[in-house]
């Protein structure tokens, strides 16, 4: 087992230095220089070069490249363009209002998938069945955007139930939340309607028909608890992909999360933190699938066969 | 952007990290019984029938634009048709050049079913040859791929997307290169595990040991065999590239006029929402529909390619 | 099996705690932050885009906190329709030698700043020379740039600004290199706000971006700066001309436009610009509920297309001219600003000391312009691109339309989408083609439009490359007429040989600039220029809720 663990572990540390590899490659080839921009039309040549020599901006590539995985290894991510703040403050101030998210979101998920993926499986392809899968997939095929759209028109400007942006307060997370959820609680129905499908067909469940038990009794008590495994993994897995997720949802119910920054950072051209806050999400997600591969591991040994 | 179809969660991973020792019948599969499946599914499952139909018209639309639009998706007619709400002559009424709705919708199809399909096709050929390497050459080469691949994978696919957009800028060949990055390692890993265990399998075992090349083995004996599980990756790909692109679109780093898009019809629409909401709503639910459309023909296909995915 | 359940739900409770942990701790953080502030008395205001600094030297964008945390020697202000004029600031008095080369500030006493620190001389010399030297890295030095021995300062060969004489505590000289008409006006610009020297010295690069530090005399201090959610400035109780009625004023970061007017629709805001739905004035016009509340003001700008000379057929001075002739100004301003301006034949818009209503029109002349095409070869029209940033549905509406207009001639339109940075980039290296934006006056001085896009070398970095050098000469030289009705007439000839004769620019339209407040609001003014940043926040404004 500690062997496992160690071994998953190490493999994820060539992983994370690929990550911030690609992402410091791609950024860093980007054309135009961002000096200028940043300091302005009037600086003279000269205090350009000082500040790129003095940022190391000149050195070779791989050297810069070192530079700044040992600095980001220390929690140092540079210095935003625009904002002129440490990344690191940035990316600290925009995290709990993104895990926030995260956590409603897939509780919404879960709430939305898990009880669809049940009934479609119990009454599998009868007419509840459809309309409980097209249910939970129309979250999967609208665009996140639009669907937030839609909510804050009816919702917070028609009805005025909701507020229509903001992060303060519990209400005002109820609609980002469903709409992240949503989004994700298709691939959640799906996994637990066909695992349970399987387990159903197994002997064991035959067996307590057989002995007469009632239909809730079989599946909430027997099939349920089988086919539960890999979806409690897939929760997981989708706790990181709603992090991903977050970007648009944050931007249009402006909350001021890691999505939010990076879009912004975007537009505006900053590298640095754009940098930087990717390389911190996909740190977390790699963190929450090791965690969730370990915990899969604990619950299920044949899975450290490979 | 919801990481609209994570594939490769969605196969059932396990299935594939833990090759189960009891299937070996498998042979070579033949077409025929693949297409008699899938035809048996369309029959039984009148969802994935229907979704199947509606894909083929959207896909006629996209084709015959020019012929099915009733009107010039870029003329304009500012002084008359400004915002005209939706009538007999124009279904979906006018933008804010006078512009017909619904004709913009069937080109911007266009666009967006290409863009489902494009970079889908590349980053499945590219994923099925590096999974197929990786499964059947192991050791380092096995490494290295799937190395890069678990990088791929580490990042959450749209702020990848983002930043290859960032980096080459707005436009329709980069989107295709930005969704081919982001896509191919799902595949690649699928394709791998399956190799793995066809590998072991007497009938590859057969062939190795009577001297058939690697190569011929790879395309002759194995890649047949990983046929339905493209299938299956393939159709649900595609929605996910769609989605992806609308997404892109929204950030203002995907596709440019005058090719618009449905992704881009929604951004320049949501500003009216208020006074002519047909603007947002009409190419909001077009991909609704079709991304669903799609999501359902996956699903039947899944379903009915269950057995031959046991692998 | 039990203990495999066990480990699940540890590994759950751990996970929850270590997340819960997080939550709690940034709930409490953000509560001490807060402090419960009421918005009874509280002007709530949004904006799209988060901020780069509030320190107004260092930015070319944002003024609106700037503008109301800091005073400026001199202010501009609305006397009358359509005229502006400057009044006192920090400077009660001033002289100016009759040669137009020295001016001469009495400042006011007794002004303290926001921590208590006095204002004196000291801090206006401090102030523009850190605007100055090289390694501040500020954004508006053009504003002061007249003095005498400021290009030094700029080059980095000096440390201390020439030109620039403290004569006792609450005395200010400045000398100017050339004799410059719109001094006094470039010194009411949101740039050029009075620092405290010491405080804003010890502050550093956090001056502008911790509030706390950033200080200044203004009417309002500067209370909470929470990046991309909320900015607050609070009434100073011992501002010099007497607090605001106002408690203070926040400013929201919204996603977009339109979630900024549904939180204005349900009574989050204010205010709403209808900037941001320039499309649906009508609607707020005519609607009940609104049509009562809406403040116009016009703007003393342009919207314009440019020619990059540099990029055939653009060289030619009939193709130009063509052009011009070919967009029909009139339609775009109706169908995508509601009509709600005036089409304009030059560079002056109306409100503009020296705008001249006699400037000859251009006219909306198909025939004409085909004429003139195929004169200069090209009877069959040419393509070309117009370029612009890919966020800006509202632009590409234009491009659009103007696309559509030009086909007419003959003319086959590109619209190159490039992102808003790449943009720029381009623009200042010469190389952008034709593009179309709006340009609004800093100060009330044609000097800040002509010399902005036809003096050499700004023509470049603005992708014009005008090529007619005696013309872009005259326009520095205008600068250092001292007679002001000579000056004028001078702009006023520019403008008529620059954008009729030479055709180097498209004149589109000047637009009001129009505002829907909320109910409890009373007193909202736009300024004199039409910008949404204005020190008008201060006066008359009050809520009555």
């Amino acid at each position: 087992m500690a062997k496992y663990i160690i071994k998953r572990v190490l493999i994820s540390i060539p992983v994370l230095i690929g990550v911030v590899f690609v992402i410091f490659f791609m950024l860093n080839v980007v054309p135009g220089d961002p000096v200028t921009l940043m300091m302005g039309e009037h600086i003279k040549p000269d205090l350009i070069e000082a500040f790129r020599e003095r940022m190391g901006l000149d050195d070779p590539f791989i050297v810069q490249f070192f530079n700044y995985l040992k600095n980001a290894l220390q929690g140092d991510f540079g210095m935003s363009y625009k904002l002129k703040r440490e990344v690191s403050d940035l990316i600290f101030q925009a995290f709990p209002q993104t895990v926030k998210l995260t956590l409603s979101a897939a509780m919404v998920a879960w709430l939305i998938g898990i009880p669809s993926g049940i009934i479609a499986a119990v009454k599998q392809n009868t007419l509840i069945d459809r309309g409980f899968m097209t249910f939970s997939l129309m979250g999967v095929s609208m665009p996140v955007f639009w669907a937030g759209l839609l909510m804050q028109y009816v919702f917070a400007y028609k009805l005025g139930w909701l507020p229509v942006t903001g992060y303060k307060t519990w209400q005002s997370f109820i609609m980002p939340s469903i709409v992240l959820g949503w989004s994700s609680a298709g691939t959640i129905a799906r996994l637990t309607r066909s695992n349970l499908l399987e387990i159903m067909k197994n002997d064991f469940i035959r067996t307590a028909r057989a002995k007469g038990l009632r239909e809730t009794t079989v599946v909430v008590g027997h099939a349920l608890k089988n086919a539960m495994l890999p979806v409690v993994t897939m929760m997981a897995i989708q706790v990181s992909s709603l992090l991903g997720g977050a970007v648009m949802t944050e931007s249009i119910f402006g909350i001021p999360g890691l999505g939010r920054v990076a879009v912004s950072a975007i537009g505006d051209r900053d590298m640095p933190l754009l940098q930087g806050t990717i390389i911190f999400t996909t740190m977390l997600i790699i963190a929450g699938n090791l965690i969730a591969d370990l915990m899969y591991s604990v619950l299920d040994p044949r899975i450290r066969c490979e | 952007m919801q990481e609209a179809l994570n594939v490769a969660d969605y196969v059932d991973e396990q299935k594939f990290f833990c090759p189960q020792e009891e299937d070996i019948e498998a042979e070579l599969l033949d077409d025929d019984s693949i297409w008699s499946s899938l035809k048996g599914m369309l029959k039984k499952n009148k969802l994935a029938a229907v979704s199947l139909a509606i894909i083929i018209i959207v896909i006629f639309m996209a084709v015959f634009a020019p012929w099915v639009a009733p009107y010039d998706p870029n003329f304009q007619d500012v002084e008359n048709l400004r915002f005209a709400a939706p009538s007999v002559q124009h279904w979906l009424g006018c933008d804010e050049l006078g512009r017909d709705v619904f004709s913009r919708l069937i080109f911007g199809s266009r666009v967006s079913l290409v863009i489902g399909l494009v970079p889908t096709i590349i980053a499945m050929t590219i994923g099925t040859v590096m999974g197929l390497m990786a499964g059947f050459l192991g050791k380092r080469v096995d490494f290295v791929i799937m190395r890069f691949a678990d990088i791929v994978l580490a990042f959450p696919s749209l702020l990848l997307a983002m930043v290859v957009m960032y980096t080459l800028g707005a436009s329709l060949i980069n989107i295709f290169i930005a969704l081919s990055i982001v896509k191919w390692a799902g595949t690649a890993r699928i394709v791998r595990a399956q190799t793995l265990s066809l590998k072991e399998k007497e009938f590859v075992e057969a062939a190795r040991s009577v001297g058939v090349k690697k190569w011929t083995i790879m395309t002759r004996h194995i890649l047949p065999n990983c046929i339905p599980n493209l299938i299956v990756l393939f159709s649900l790909n595609i929605p996910d590239s769609i989605m992806s692109e609308s997404s892109l679109s929204f950030l203002g780093i995907g596709a440019v006029p005058p090719s618009t898009s449905w992704g881009l019809m929604v951004y320049r629409g949501k500003q009216y929402l208020f006074n002519y909401p047909w603007l947002a709503l009409a190419p909001g639910v077009a991909i609704l529909i079709v991304v669903l459309a799609f999501n359902f023909l996956g699903d039947g296909v899944r379903d009915a390619l269950d057995p031959y995915l046991k692998d | 099996m039990k203990r495999k359940y066990l480990a699940l739900l540890l590994a759950l409770v751990m996970g929850l705690s270590v997340l819960s942990g997080c939550g709690s701790e940034t709930a409490s953080a953000e509560g001490n932050k807060d402090e419960k502030i009421s918005y009874d008395n509280i002007m709530r205001l949004g904006e799209v885009t988060e901020v780069d600094t509030c320190d107004g030297q260092m930015t070319t964008e944002y003024y609106d906190i700037p503008f109301m945390i800091f005073d400026r020697l001199v202010e501009a202000t609305s006397v009358a329709e359509g005229k502006s004029d400057i009044i006192p600031g920090l400077a009660k008095s001033w002289e100016i030698s009759p040669d137009g080369m020295v001016y001469t500030f009495k400042l006011q006493e007794g002004v303290k700043f926001h921590n208590g620190k006095d204002f004196t001389a000291e801090d206006v010399k401090y102030t523009f020379e850190r605007m100055l030297l090289p390694e501040t890295g500020a954004k508006n030095q053009d504003f002061i740039s007249p003095i005498k021995g400021s290009q030094a300062m700029m080059d980095g060969t000096a440390k201390e600004l020439e030109g620039l004489e403290i004569v006792d505590d609450y005395t200010v000289k400045m000398t100017l290199e050339a004799p410059f008409g719109a001094f006094l006006a470039s010194l009411a610009t949101p740039g050029v706000g009075i620092y405290d020297k010491e405080t804003t010295m010890e502050a550093g690069t956090d001056f502008g971006l911790v509030a706390e530090k950033t200080v200044g005399t203004g009417p309002y201090y500067f209370k909470s700066w929470v990046l991309n959610d909320e900015k607050i400035i609070l009434k100073n109780e011992n501002y010099w001309r007497g607090a605001p009625a106002l408690d203070g004023i926040s400013w929201k970061t919204v996603a977009d436009a339109d979630t900024m007017r549904m939180m204005f629709e349900s009574g989050e805001l204010d205010v709403f610009d209808c900037d941001y739905a320039p499309t649906q004035i009508g609607y707020f016009m005519s609607n009940e509920k609104y049509k009562d509340n809406t403040v116009v003001g016009n703007r003393v700008g342009i919207y314009y297309y440019t020619f990059n000379q540099n990029i055939e057929p653009f060289g030619d001075v009939r193709v130009r001219k063509a052009l011009q002739m070919a967009i029909d100004r009139q339609s775009i301003l109706d169908n995508l600003f509601d009509g709600r301006g005036e089409v304009l034949s030059g560079i002056m818009p109306p409100g503009l000391v020296g705008y001249n209503p006699n400037l000859p029109e251009i006219k909306y002349d198909l025939e004409a312009a085909k004429a003139l095409l195929a004169e200069a070869g090209y009877p069959d029209g040419f393509e070309m691109t117009i370029t612009q940033s890919t966020d800006s549905p509202d632009t590409l509406s234009r491009n659009e339309m103007v696309q559509a207009q030009l086909a007419k001639i003959g003319v086959k339109v590109t619209i190159e989408q490039v992102d808003e940075a790449t943009w720029y980039a381009v623009r200042a290296d010469g190389l952008l083609p034709m593009y179309t934006t709006s340009w609004s006056a800093d100060f009330n001085d044609p000097d800040n439009f002509l010399y902005t896009f036809f003096a050499p070398g700004n023509t470049n970095k603005r992708s014009f490359n005008f090529k007619n050098e005696e013309l872009s000469n005259r326009v520095v030289a205008a600068r250092a007429i001292t007679d002001n009705d000579a000056r004028m007439a001078e702009y006023q000839a520019l403008e008529k040989a620059i954008i009729q004769d030479e055709a180097a620019w498209i004149p589109l339209f000047c637009k009001q600039h129009i505002f829907i407040t909320s109910d409890r609001l009373k007193g909202f003014k736009v300024s004199w220029n039409g910008w949404t940043s204005t020190w008008h926040y201060y006066e008359g404004l009050h809520i009555e809720n």
